[in-house]
Parts: C-alpha cells; sequence; structure tokens
C-alpha cells in the first residue's frame, strides 16, 4: 500500500506540478472534504449495524450463524480463532446480502482477530479479495439504477451478474489458495530449516 | 425486487424479538454496540483521507484518462466496450465515481443498451478495491495483502470480460 500511494501521488502531483500547479491544492482539500462527509455517513451506517451486531451477540445469534456457515469460512480461512470465525461469517453473510454498511464493521473486526494468528498473509489474502470480489447474490443498488431509467427489462442482467461475480470470486479465491498458500508454506519450511540449523551447532 | 426491501426490517424485527425471547436487555445491547463507532471512525479517518485525496488528484489530474486511453485497446480487444473502460478502471478507486459514471451511462445510452447492461453486469461484480484495502486493515498491525491487490484487480477484469460476454449471447 505504501508502494502505490507513494508512486500514484508522485504520479500525480508531478503532473500538476507541470500543467496545472494552482488546483494542486484545491483538489487535495476536495478529496479530503469528500473523506469526511463519507466519514460522516458511515458514522450513521455504523451506528445501525453495530448497534445491530452486539445484540445479535448477546442474544447468542452470531454464534448460531457461524456454526451454520462454519464449513465454508473453515475451507476458505486457516484460523483456529472462534472469534474471527465468528467475525467472518458475520461478514460473508451481510456481503451476500448486499448489506455493505454491515459487513464493513464485521470485515474490520475479522481482520483485527487475523491479525497476529496464523497465516497472517493468507487469511488477510482470503479476507480482501473475498470483499473486493463482491459476493453479492442480488446486484441491487444497479437494478435500483436501471429500473429507475426506466429499463423494460432490469432483471435481465441478473443471470448475467450473477455469473460474472460468481467468476470473479472464484477466481479471486483460486487466485489466493494457489498463489498465497504456497508462499506460506514455504516460508514456514524454511522457518522449520533455520530452526534446524540453529539447533545444530 | 420489491421482496429485497423486506430483508432489513426483517432482519431487525427478527433479532430484536429473538433477543426480547433470550431476556437480553436489547436497549443496553444496542446502544453498547453503537458506542464501537465513532473509535471505529477515528480509526478509519486518516486512511480514508489519504486514499480521498489520492483520488481527487488521479482523477482532477487526466491520468485516469489517460490510463483510459492507453488500456483501451487491451480491453477492446477483449471485448469490453470503449465505454465501459472508464467504469472499470474508476470503480476500484471510487465508489461514488462508479456509480455516477454509470449513471450517465444510462442517462446517454438508454437503459436497455447492450452497453448499458455490461456496465451494469460490471459494476456489480466488483468493489472499490483500494477503498476495502484503506479500511478494512486500517487498524491491523501487519499489513500484507498486497498480492491479493492484484488477485482481486485480475479477476475482476475476467469477470468484466465474461460479463460483457453473456450480455452479448443472453
Amino acid at each position: 500500500m505504501n508502494g502505490i500511494f507513494l508512486v500514484l501521488f508522485l504520479l500525480c502531483a508531478g503532473y500538476f506540478l507541470l500543467f496545472a500547479p494552482e488546483s494542486f491544492l484545491p483538489v487535495l482539500l476536495s478529496g479530503a472534504t469528500r473523506a469526511g462527509t463519507v466519514c460522516l455517513s458511515l458514522v450513521a451506517v455504523y451506528c445501525v449495524w453495530m448497534g445491530l451486531m452486539q445484540v445479535m451477540e448477546a442474544c447468542g445469534l452470531n454464534r448460531l450463524l457461524s456454526r451454520g456457515l462454519r464449513p465454508a469460512v473453515k475451507g476458505l480461512f486457516d484460523t483456529d480463532d472462534e472469534g474471527a470465525v465468528e467475525c467472518l461469517s458475520m461478514n460473508l453473510s451481510a456481503n451476500m446480502l448486499g448489506l455493505s454498511g454491515a459487513a464493513t464493521p464485521f470485515g474490520i473486526r475479522a481482520a483485527e482477530r487475523l491479525d497476529g494468528g496464523k497465516n497472517i498473509r493468507y487469511n488477510q489474502s482470503m479476507l480482501f479479495v473475498l470483499n473486493a470480489t463482491s459476493v453479492q447474490i442480488l446486484p441491487t443498488t444497479v437494478l435500483g439504477l436501471l429500473l429507475s431509467y426506466g429499463a423494460a427489462d432490469a432483471y435481465s442482467i441478473i443471470l448475467p451478474s450473477l455469473l460474472s461475480t460468481a467468476a470473479s470470486t472464484l477466481l479471486g479465491v483460486l487466485g489466493v489458495k494457489l498463489l498465497i498458500r504456497k508462499d506460506e508454506r514455504r516460508s514456514r519450511r524454511r522457518g522449520r530449516k533455520e530452526k534446524k540449523c540453529s539447533t545444530s551447532p | 425486487m420489491q421482496y429485497f426491501a423486506l430483508i432489513v426490517p426483517l432482519l431487525f424485527l427478527g433479532v430484536f424479538l429473538f433477543a426480547a425471547a433470550k431476556r437480553v436487555k436489547v436497549y443496553d445491547a444496542f446502544t453498547e454496540g453503537v458506542k464501537g463507532a465513532i473509535p471505529l471512525i477515528l480509526n478509519i479517518f486518516p486512511y480514508m483521507a489519504a486514499i480521498f485525496m489520492l483520488t481527487a488528484l488521479f482523477e482532477e489530474s487526466g491520468l485516469s484518462a489517460k490510463l483510459c486511453d492507453f488500456l483501451a485497446p487491451a480491453f477492446e480487444f477483449a471485448g469490453i466496450p470503449r465505454e465501459i473502460i472508464k467504469l472499470l478502471i474508476i470503480k476500484p478507486f471510487s465508489g461514488s465515481g462508479a456509480t455516477a459514471l454509470l449513471s450517465e451511462l444510462l442517462e446517454t445510452y438508454g437503459a436497455d443498451s447492450y452497453i448499458c447492461r455490461c456496465a451494469a453486469v460490471c459494476y456489480g461484480s466488483s468493489e472499490t478495491v483500494f477503498y476495502i484495502g484503506a479500511v478494512y486493515f486500517a487498524t491491523v498491525r501487519e499489513r500484507r495483502f498486497a498480492a491479493a491487490v492484484v488477485i482481486s484487480l485480475a479477476a475482476a477484469l475476467a469477470a468484466a470480460v465474461l460479463g460483457c460476454f453473456l450480455c452479448r449471447i443472453m
């Protein structure tokens, strides 16, 4: 993230320096303003969902749900942390329903629980990919937009949409499984070797 | 579609009733949960600010348009209409930007056009990748998902190609 940020920022700043130096600061400020307004609206969203989340936790619904989704979560992630499994299943189910506002607090909590556990890189990548490739079952936002613009047959995009979403998620999961798992194993093996080396005189 | 609007109220109703049946103090639990919202936002805010400033720079400098032009031939080769390329490039950076673009396309080409159907499918098949990276892992000490960013972008691209193809034959 540091690398991406620095390179993109430098490129843009250089461009502004050459072509429009006076609009550099206003653009930065407009970006920051947008961050402020988005964060304000997110406060509202999180209030609603984190309130609900706490109620679900207090009455044990979280645990029930995560028991149902456990096989799926266990298949995707490699963690022993029960709290993490719970957050992950809540994150996944909220995402599938298209409630991204509800999914985010769970995702953040899951990321925190995964941090410091085993297989950090693999688990973080899986969480990232699942959330970034969209696992939403019904594309509600898009359908709403299409309908509001008077589409005669808005529902005809559901099937292609579902298939392409499924494809992106599958590809993402496969990518993580194939590319990142190996890496982790290799580094673990290397770790073991290092240990052997250090024990032998 | 209209049934889908029922999910949220039903969810709240169901959870609160279940909680009441389990003798949970719903009001106390709810407020306890809300308490976490502000610290969470405070944690996220610096990263959001940085990402949004970068996005604004990227869009306003015209670099995103240049990137579109540069990538257009490759995308067109893969069967993605030229009009959607900008949408595909903006989407990872900014959700609101992508929504605005989609509305623009809908206005220009009409909701039943091939281009808009493609755009709608592409819009739905991926999320704002960089935003997720900034927000989800803001509070985490070890950030090791750089490869996942690339994987996600590649998967989104493949999904877009597939989506446009499906729109053509379906």
